[in-house]
């Protein structure tokens, strides 16, 4: 060893352990990102996830959370390798050897440790990403949309991300050389990070703002909208920013005060409270980030059974198990052809019905976002195409008795009228599309038979207003409802084949989604507004596969059978399903990796606090509970805080929608609070792994 | 050889001023052994760490060999820090990962000079000080006397004006802190080393040809061993007392 790079060399060999700890975070943080990155800008997901729909935009969020996350943590893997590294810094300095001499060793390792960790995580995101996804279509769910296809601008974020890495752990190399007092740099090691002891108020005033921010960020961007007649700017997004301070104070309380009050005996927790709280900063700041990516897997576990809470229900037998709608001039099966059908899957028919329907044009308001991101409101006569039934067939259906004004319309909605937002409530004017003729109408209320409940919802007419407005309507606009029951026991194979056999027979021209009619583009193109993106999405569409997500969510023929809804209920809404399993699995290995890291540094940083405790004679019980202690202050808080948030961000969006829980609502909510207890035990077990991890250490 | 002249250094707080030297001046010739006594907070490891250039100070000067060190840029100190001063850290600071032969080499390396010369004054300084069996071994597998027997012999090896030593005896027990003081006298002795020492073991300070105290910020008295070892730690055990008496 005859120069300074040997020198370096020899130390850098045997302080690998450090440099193992930096490439393990540095690399953990760029898989997470790489893979959350990949996922989410494949054409997968982009074709399914709809552009500006709350699905994408709370995807993009928990990735933007992510982000912070594993930022934060490549912060805090950055300032332990350097705090570790500067009294070899500070001796060599302190022994001669210049700022100048010392800096091309000390960038070149860092440089090189995270490079690699950098360019290994990246690439060993996409390995993720498919073990993970493949893992889903041989285990839960395949179809056409599940086909994984990537695309290399997911590569942006996670290289961008790299690069920030590498400037900062230079920045931070280039702070530790530049320094003048050099005893400060050998006992930086040393130091301790106390955070500024704020009172106790700092709880409970965290709590109230992460509460604050939560009704902010829920209702800010309405408020907006009702304001200034725009779409919300990102920028409004800020107004969530109160949870993220409340969060801070409660975990500075949970580091400082901690929860528990020991009044009669003040010394109980001395220990680890002074553990946690001289090291403050880390702590807080990890903390900070388990709740964040906590909360984030909540977030997705609660989504997915918030999809699957109203399948559950809606599987309740319905009066008809068969129910499909089609165009006047289409030729569909009927009753003898589905008959036949039926019979080659021993299956036969009862209670077959038919009934009639037409699409009329109804007025009112149609709000467009201008390119400009401003809302223009355009009353239109004929906005949209509605269809309409005539009293007395909704009452042969359903076997009700209603009865529908003249000169008013009722629309169907679901017994408990879940979700009646997207159903129309408002005209003035009904127009016949081939005659121009028009009668004056209002909204009179709903009707409830939830096998008729559907998105773009059916509007029912009095006889003789029905009559009168759909004159010489041509087949265009004229249609029919075919219902079902089959004797015994339903067969899928049946519904499956004749699904396939009403999507084969129709033409082209009912290819439409429900929300695009022959309004849509004439509407779009007077409002100044180009229907080119409208087009693309149609034509995607129109290619899709009749059993992928896309087809069967929005197809406007689109028949109701009951089993085929229940059995393929997961190949239905598998994309949107799978992502956010995915965002689960992604966000609870992060909060796992960071909490377990951050347990172990506090234990291994009072290393020798342990052997004083030691000498001091304090059982291997006292020292295991101390070591409990700690990992339960690092796991439980972000649990109990990040869990506790996004229930109740749950509950406060289904309740707020219409201000009550409905009966599917409720289901959702306790799928939720198992998954939530699932991922509790899930997280208790890791701590367990965690102390047994940490026992071992500190040879308990 | 050293000079220390009108030396003023204060610390910060939130934007209150604490002094910690207030106008020191002294000088240390070549060959002497020059023990700083004080009690907590008297400013003697700041002195120190002015003195090694470990620290920036705010006014006076200090001239090494007839170099005056506030005027140097960082180039320049580092070499003043590498070939003109050896420190002896209290906590021995030395790097985990080498060996103690390569602790010993480390200011050669930095000077990038480990030819056979180098080689041989480790050896040298290696049996000087009585840890030539140990010489392949980690710091984590020796004592703590032999560490610091090691911080010692590492100061050495490039033939120092001045041996600068921070509590070398602080975290020692008396038998290893001897070893550690005969190290220094056999520095002297043989390889004619300066040594400015700053302790709180009157023992330890004894040995010294002189001792500064320091009473918050200011020399107090300086005081002149004659000769006799133990004649000369009475002495110094009276003149603390006076001075915690004065307190």
């Amino acid at each position: 060893m005859k120069t300074i790079k040997d020198l370096e060399r020899k130390l850098q060999k045997t302080d690998y352990k450090q440099a193992r700890l930096y490439l393990f975070c540095n690399f953990i943080a760029l898989m997470l990102i790489s893979a959350y990155s990949t996922l989410m800008l494949s054409p997968t997901i982009q074709l399914v996830f709809p552009e500006g729909g709350d699905s994408r935009k709370q995807m993009i969020a928990i990735f933007v959370l992510t982000l912070f996350g594993c930022g934060v943590f490549t912060i805090y893997a950055a300032s332990l390798f350097f705090r570790k590294k500067s009294k070899q810094l500070g001796v060599l300095m302190a022994l001669g050897a210049s700022r100048k001499r010392l800096a091309p060793g000390l960038f070149k390792e860092v440089l090189f440790l995270s490079s690699v960790a950098s360019i290994a995580g990246i690439l060993a995101g996409f390995p993720l990403v498919w073990i993970l996804w493949s893992g889903f279509r041989l285990l839960i769910v395949d179809n056409s949309d599940m086909v994984l296809n990537l695309n290399l601008s997911c590569l942006f974020i996670p290289v961008l991300f790299a690069l920030l890495v590498i400037i900062f752990s230079l920045a931070l190399a280039n702070r530790y050389l530049v320094r003048t007092d050099i005893l400060e740099v050998i006992r930086e090691e040393h130091k301790n990070e106390p955070v500024k002891a704020p009172g106790k108020w700092c709880g409970p005033v965290g709590f109230l703002l992460i509460f604050a921010g939560f009704l902010l960020g829920y209702y800010v961007p309405g408020l907006y909208m009702e304001t200034f007649s725009a779409m919300p700017p990102a920028w409004v997004n800020l107004s969530y920013s109160p949870v993220f301070i409340g969060l801070y104070f409660v975990v500075l309380h949970t580091v400082v005060h901690g929860w528990i009050p020991h009044r009669k005996a003040p010394y109980k927790n001395i220990i680890s409270r002074s553990m946690m709280k001289f090291q403050g900063k880390q702590t807080v700041n990890n903390l900070l980030v388990g709740t964040v990516l906590i909360a984030g897997a909540c977030f997705a576990s609660g989504y997915i059974f918030s999809i699957m809470g109203p399948q559950l229900t809606t599987n309740a037998p319905k009066p008809y198990a068969y129910l499909f709608p089609y165009r006047a001039d289409q030729d569909m099966p009927d009753k003898e052809e589905v008959a036949e059908i039926a019979a080659e899957h021993n299956v036969s028919l009862k209670d077959w019905t038919e009934a009639d329907y037409v699409s009329l044009a109804f007025d009112g308001e149609i709000q467009y976002i201008m390119p400009d991101e401003h809302l223009k409101t355009v009353y239109e006569e004929l906005s949209t195409l509605e269809t309409c039934m005539s009293e007395s067939t909704f009452n042969r259906i359903t076997g009700q008795k209603a009865d529908v004004l003249s000169g008013t319309f009722m629309t169907i909605s679901d017994a408990e009228e879940v979700a009646t937002y997207h159903l129309r409530t408002y005209g003035s004017l009904i127009t016949n599309p081939v005659t121009k003729e028009s009668i004056s109408t209002e909204f009179a209320g709903f009707l409830h038979y939830d096998l008729l409940f559907k998105k773009n919802g059916y509007m029912v007419l009095d006889d003789s207003d029905y009559e009168k407005i759909s004159r010489e309507l041509t087949k265009e606009y004229r249609g029919k409802l075919s219902l079902f029951n089959v004797n015994g026991e339903d067969n899928y194979d049946f519904a499956y084949d004749l699904f396939h056999t009403l999507v084969s027979k129709t033409d082209d021209s009912c290819y439409m989604p429900f929300y695009v009619d022959i309004y849509t583009k004439a509407n779009h193109e007077k409002a100044g507004i180009s229907y080119d993106d409208f087009t693309s999405e149609i034509n995607h569409f129109q290619k899709s596969d009749p059993d992928s997500t896309t087809f069967r969510t929005e197809w406007a023929y689109m028949p109701v059978f009951q089993i085929l809804n229940s059995h393929d209920f997961l190949m239905t809404y598998s994309v949107y399903i799978m992502m956010f399993l995915f965002i689960f699995i992604i966000c609870l290995i992060a909060a796992c990796i960071i909490l377990h890291t951050r347990c172990q540094t506090i234990a291994l940083n009072n290393r020798y606090l342990f052997e004083d405790l030691k000498r001091l004679g304090a059982s291997p019980e006292f020292l295991t509970r101390e070591v409990k202690k700690q990992c339960t202050n690092v796991f439980l808080m972000p649990s109990v805080v990040g869990i506790t948030a996004m229930g109740f961000v749950f509950f406060m969006i289904l309740f707020i929608n219409d201000n009550r829980i409905s009966h599917s609502e409720v289901t959702s909510i306790l799928l939720s609070i198992v998954s939530f207890a699932v991922l509790g035990i899930f997280l208790y077990g890791v701590y367990r792994i965690t102390v047994r991890e940490i026992k071992r250490q500190l040879s308990l | 050889m050293l000079y220390v002249k009108n030396l003023e250094k204060s610390y910060y707080t939130e934007k209150i001023q604490y002094p910690v030297l207030k106008d020191i001046s002294f000088q240390v010739a070549k060959g002497e052994f020059v023990a700083v006594m004080g009690p907590s907070g008297s400013g003697k490891s700041t002195l120190l760490n002015c003195i090694s250039c470990y620290i920036p100070f705010d006014r006076g000067s200090i001239t090494l060999g007839g170099q005056n060190i506030a005027t140097l840029d960082e180039v320049q100190l580092a070499k003043i820090r590498n070939e003109k001063l050896g420190f002896v850290f209290q906590d021995f600071m030395l790097l985990d990962g080498l060996t103690i032969r390569e602790n010993i080499l480390i200011p050669r390396i930095i000077k990038e000079d480990v030819g056979k010369d180098a080689q041989k004054r480790a050896d040298k300084l290696l049996s000087l000080f009585g840890i030539e069996h140990i010489k392949n071994k980690y710091p984590a597998d020796v004592s703590g006397g032999e560490r610091q027997r090691t911080a010692v012999a590492r100061s050495l090896i490039n033939n120092p004006l001045l041996l600068l030593a921070d509590e070398p005896t602080g975290n020692l027990d008396s038998k290893s802190s001897l070893k550690v003081i005969e190290s220094f006298e056999a520095a002297r002795s043989q390889m004619d080393a300066t040594i400015l020492m700053v302790t709180h073991d009157s023992f330890s300070a004894s040995f010294c040809d002189r001792v500064i105290l320091l009473k918050d910020g200011t020399i107090y008295k300086q005081l002149e061993n004659h000769g006799s070892q133990r004649l000369f730690h009475i002495q110094l055990l009276d003149t603390i007392k006076e001075m915690s008496e004065e307190l």
